[in-house]
């Protein structure tokens, strides 16, 4: 249990107070390397989140989050196919709407989420010039501009980055509290914690981590009237979710969701996690954030406990939580940066600390060059590994949530073209008719889809009874996708088996240069277009 | 009277005659181009219903007027009166509706005896009070909303299929003296497809379940199959059975979908139906989903920029219809029928109030393709062309549903709702931190922890 902050730490308006004292490192000095650190995390940041950004278009959940921003905002062609009220809160969703109002583009969505993303890398410099200063905010912020994890979902409109800048607001309104102690920081705190709600459900976690928070920080007073306070003022900011949905007679819409979330079948193995996000965050920031946590233990305070809870209650919820998701854990990534930056920045600028301080540091042996060194080794891995994430798919084996469907877009744009209005398509999933009801502005339904009310997400329709709709000709096109056709090899053929039985004749077909066996670069089909003809 | 329109007739027989010769030889490269955008006409002809019986309660157009209530017997109103009502899944029967029950049922344009006329017959006259609406037509009313709904558009003949189909291909019904047999009648009758094949413009007759053995030689007596020869006139004319070039127009339904797909749907098409015929006491559902699916067809072919497709129905079937029809000779006209136009050239949505009849249709394909006249009935009908509007630009295929309305709007969105609560707690928020930072700064006290 970290000690109290009189105990063991120093405070910032401490370091704040002897800065004059300091003979080899001004304080300009400090602020000026800080600025710089910071300006380097945001334009990279920037670069990282931008290149090429509208390259490939949306992939499924980016579809169905801008076709419910586009209903609300009452795009034609769009508004009468997505659906408004669906599995999660509408706040990215209606910010995009006030965009839409303006200018309809699949681009805009990833310019907000980008700048929901440029947002949260400044929001962890405040944290962290909150909690530990300038320096260690900078560097903190520089690690999650680099950072793969962040740096892939924020180049997608996604509800996660805009729910983890929300997040992030929490932390820096929470380390706010804790270091003035005033409680209409907390106020603060609890009013941008709602909007982390509101932006995606599942944020609503930290709630967890700020009662452990508050559990293991007794140093940190707050009356019972302030939390109820604080408490009202939640509810009252995350009210439009179950408001809209009471008043606009959804209200089932969300017990559906609820009820399908608790009782469906794991998606992915216990140990998903753990294959896939310490890469994610950087196995070197994980590992420089946990040595931090060691050898600056005697520095313990609420300032660790606070950074903890927030991940260790995000991945533990989740860890046990039966579904998994790629960007789930996405929350915790700030908190790691702002533990990795803690320790950076005061091996970069150990001088500056007191005699207590640097005789800790000094058993680490390391001189501040060297420190330096280790940061841009960081920075770099960090920043080589996004830039490989980001680069355009050249296989035809995608994975889910890391970027858009090759060839959607543009079979998208092609049905929106060619095929009449009111069409109705049979893909294999939902991950592609979400794209093509987007794009293509026509309904599509995906085969997959569970006509058993329990087994399906309740956001998508289901097929009832494929073979007669397309006898009757209610559905008039099939579309196969090389994406979906890895995912679900049943359903697949089934769909090929309409396609013979109903008279398939190819109406298009996307395809991209991919690498074969050889190293050449053929063009494989990725999306192809039946009119089917009962 | 009688004499001056018999001479009529020997003068139109007459000059049909000059033309057939004309027609019997083969175009030499002098196509004539359509004078509209409209290269494809394509007009399918369904069976048995009134416009008040299918379109009677749709709004903005000439329907069943309120308070309308037809009297069970006209010569004894004590009798009692039957309203419209709406038939949904109620079970119906084909009603009698030969030129005598129309005749009573005219009652000299009282248009009282509906339900007489019916019960005369030992048939349940309240039927034929009977409406279908939205619910139970989705589809056609889906089209009413979308292209053109015509509510004036008369059939031919107060008469039944006979004499109204022989007016949808020659303008004329010929009439059958003593000791003459229609077919050589027939033989100087000329139809409108003579006038085509002359011009070397491109028609076929689509004939759903098409059956080249059942004509008026060798009737059907099976199956219900002789309405073939009822609703293919063209059948019951030795050259359109003899010659080759003539005959082999006549086709199965099935060539218009293989036509569509290889882009070879000729300029008039004429489509009747065997199976999904409306015809009572069918309901109308089987019907929809065939002319539904002929129309998606045509919508997903290259065809469809310049196309026209009507869907007309053959005769009243006995059904109510409240406007009296216009009488322009004795034969006719008979009631209203439902008159539907689908085309890309299309006004949206409009109701079209021009006095049409099937006479109407061929005036169309003479004026587009610049063809002579058949008879003094189409040259003196009048055209649709008001339906279009020829200075847009194509309007997109749209496949319409087969529930009303959906295609419209199943997303009622409350927008208003969303930006207003959620634009309130943004701002809550941005306050909360505004006031947060105020307490802070005016405080300016170092906290300890």
């Amino acid at each position: 249990m970290p000690g109290s902050a009189t105990a063991g730490s120093r405070t910032m308006s401490s370091a704040r107070d002897t800065r004059p004292s300091l003979a080899t490192v001004s304080v300009v000095h400090e602020v000026a390397i800080s600025r710089l650190v910071l300006a380097i995390s945001l334009v990279s940041g920037s670069i990282l989140r931008l290149w090429q950004i509208n390259a490939m278009g949306f992939n499924t959940d980016e579809a169905v989050y801008a076709g419910q921003a586009a209903a609300i905002a009452g795009v034609p062609g769009l508004k009468d196919i997505f659906p408004i009220f669906r599995a999660h809160p509408l706040l990215i969703q209606f910010l995009l709407a006030l965009i839409y109002k303006i200018q309809f583009s699949d681009v805009a969505g990833r310019i907000l989420a980008v700048a929901f993303g440029l947002g949260t890398i400044y929001l962890t410099y405040l944290a962290g010039k909150t909690l530990y200063g300038r320096l260690p905010g900078a560097m903190a912020a520089l690690f999650l501009a680099l950072m793969p994890y962040e740096v892939v979902v924020s180049r997608q409109f996604l509800l996660d980055g805009p729910m983890v800048f929300f997040g992030t607001l929490t932390l820096y309104m929470l380390a706010r509290f804790g270091k003035t102690q005033r409680v209409a920081w907390f106020f603060a705190a609890a009013a941008a914690l709602g909007l982390t709600f509101l932006a995606k459900e599942t944020g609503i976690i930290l709630l967890a981590s700020v009662f452990v928070f508050l559990a293991l920080s007794p140093v940190l007073r707050l009356r019972f009237w302030d939390l109820v306070l604080a408490l009202v003022l939640l509810a009252v900011v995350v009210s439009p979710m179950p408001l809209t949905l009471l008043l606009a007679k959804h209200g089932s819409t969300g017990q559906n969701y609820l009820t399908y979330q608790l009782f469906r079948r794991p998606n992915h193995p216990a140990l998903f996690y753990w294959q896939s996000v310490p890469q994610a965050l950087g196995i070197m920031v994980l590992v420089v954030g946990v040595v931090g946590l060691i050898f600056l233990w005697s520095e313990r305070s609420w300032r660790e406990t606070l950074l903890l809870s927030w991940i260790l209650v995000t991945v533990l919820f989740f860890q046990i939580w039966p579904v998994k998701g790629y960007q789930y854990l996405l929350p915790i990534a700030p908190a790691v940066a702002l533990l990795a930056g803690r320790l950076m920045g005061k091996l970069v600028d150990r001088k500056r600390d007191s005699q207590t301080d640097r005789k800790t540091i000094n058993t680490l042996a390391v001189p501040s060059l060297l420190s330096w060194a280790v940061v841009g080794v960081l920075a770099f891995s960090l920043g080589q590994a996004s830039w490989q994430r980001i680069q355009p798919e050249t296989s035809s084996l995608f994975l889910a949530g890391t970027g858009g469907i090759p060839g959607g877009r543009e079979a998208g744009l092609w049905i929106n073209k060619n095929i009449p209005l009111g069409a109705h398509l049979m893909a294999i999933g939902p991950s592609m008719a979400n794209i093509i009801e987007f794009y293509g502005e026509r309904t599509a339904y995906g085969l997959s889809v569970n006509p058993n009310p329990l087994h399906r997400n309740p956001a998508y329709d289901p097929i009832l009874n494929p073979d007669g709709q397309l006898r009757n000709s209610s559905i008039q096109y099939i579309v196969w996708d090389s994406f979906s056709s890895l995912r679900t090899p049943f359903f697949t053929n089934k769909l090929l088996e309409y396609v013979k039985k109903y008279n398939g004749r190819v109406v298009h077909t996307e395809s991209i240069p991919v690498k074969d066996s050889q190293g050449n670069t053929v063009s494989q089909p990725v999306i192809i277009i039946f009119e089917v003809h009962p | 009277m009688i004499r001056r329109k018999i001479f009529a007739f020997i003068l139109t027989t007459l000059l049909a005659a000059s033309q057939i010769s004309v027609a019997k030889a083969s175009p030499a490269g002098d196509v004539p181009q359509a004078k509209t955008p409209i290269q494809h006409l394509i007009v399918l002809m369904q069976e048995n219903h009134t416009f008040d019986n299918y379109f009677g309660t749709y709004p903005g157009a000439d329907g069943l007027p309120s308070g309308t209530k037809m009297p069970v017997d006209p010569a004894n109103p004590s009798a009692g009166y039957v309203v419209p009502w709406h038939i949904g899944t109620t079970t119906i029967t084909d009603l009698s509706h030969t030129a005598t029950t129309f005749s009573a049922e005219y009652d000299n344009g009282k248009m009282d005896g509906f339900v007489s006329a019916i019960n005369s017959f030992n048939e349940n006259g309240t039927i034929a009070m009977g409406y279908y609406d939205s619910s139970d037509i989705p589809y056609y009313w889906n089209l009413a909303d979308n292209y053109v709904l015509f509510d004036h558009f008369f059939s031919s003949a107060k008469d039944g299929s006979d004499a109204n189909h022989y007016y949808w291909v020659a303008g004329t019904y010929p009439q059958v003296k003593k000791g003459q047999s229609l077919s050589t009648l027939l033989d100087n009758v000329p139809t409108i497809f003579d006038r085509l094949q002359a011009a070397g413009v491109s028609w076929k007759f689509y004939v759903e379940n098409y059956d080249p053995k059942i004509n008026y030689r060798s009737p059907s007596t099976q199956n219900n199959r002789e309405s073939q020869v009822v609703w293919v006139p063209l059948l019951n004319f030795n050259r359109f059975l003899d010659e080759k070039d003539l005959s082999s127009h006549i086709v199965n339904l099935s060539q218009y979908y293989v036509d569509l797909q290889q882009g070879t749907l000729p300029a008039v098409s004429y489509i009747v139906p065997s199976g999904a015929s409306e015809h009572p006491p069918e309901y109308p559902a089987s019907g929809e989903r065939e002319v539904k699916s002929l129309l998606q067809e045509l919508m997903r072919s290259s065809s469809w920029n310049s196309s026209a497709f009507m869907l007309l129905y053959d005769d009243w079937g006995g059904w109510y219809d409240h406007v009296i029809p216009p009488q322009v000779d004795q034969y006719g006209y008979g009631a209203r029928v439902p008159g539907l136009l689908v085309s890309p050239y299309a006004k949206k949505g409009y109701i079209d109030s021009t006095t049409l009849d099937f006479t109407s249709v061929l005036k169309f394909i003479e004026t587009n393709w610049s063809v002579a006249s058949l008879s003094t009935r189409d040259a003196k009908a009048s055209n649709f062309l008001e339906a279009f509007d020829f200075t847009q630009t194509p309007r997109q295929a749209t496949l319409l549903s087969m529930t009303y309305g959906v295609a419209s709007a199943p997303n009622k969105a409350p927008s208003i709702l969303i930006f207003s609560t959620y634009g309130l707690a943004l701002l809550l928020t941005i306050l909360a931190i505004g006031f947060a930072a105020l307490r802070t700064r005016t405080a300016r006290v170092p906290v300890k922890e």
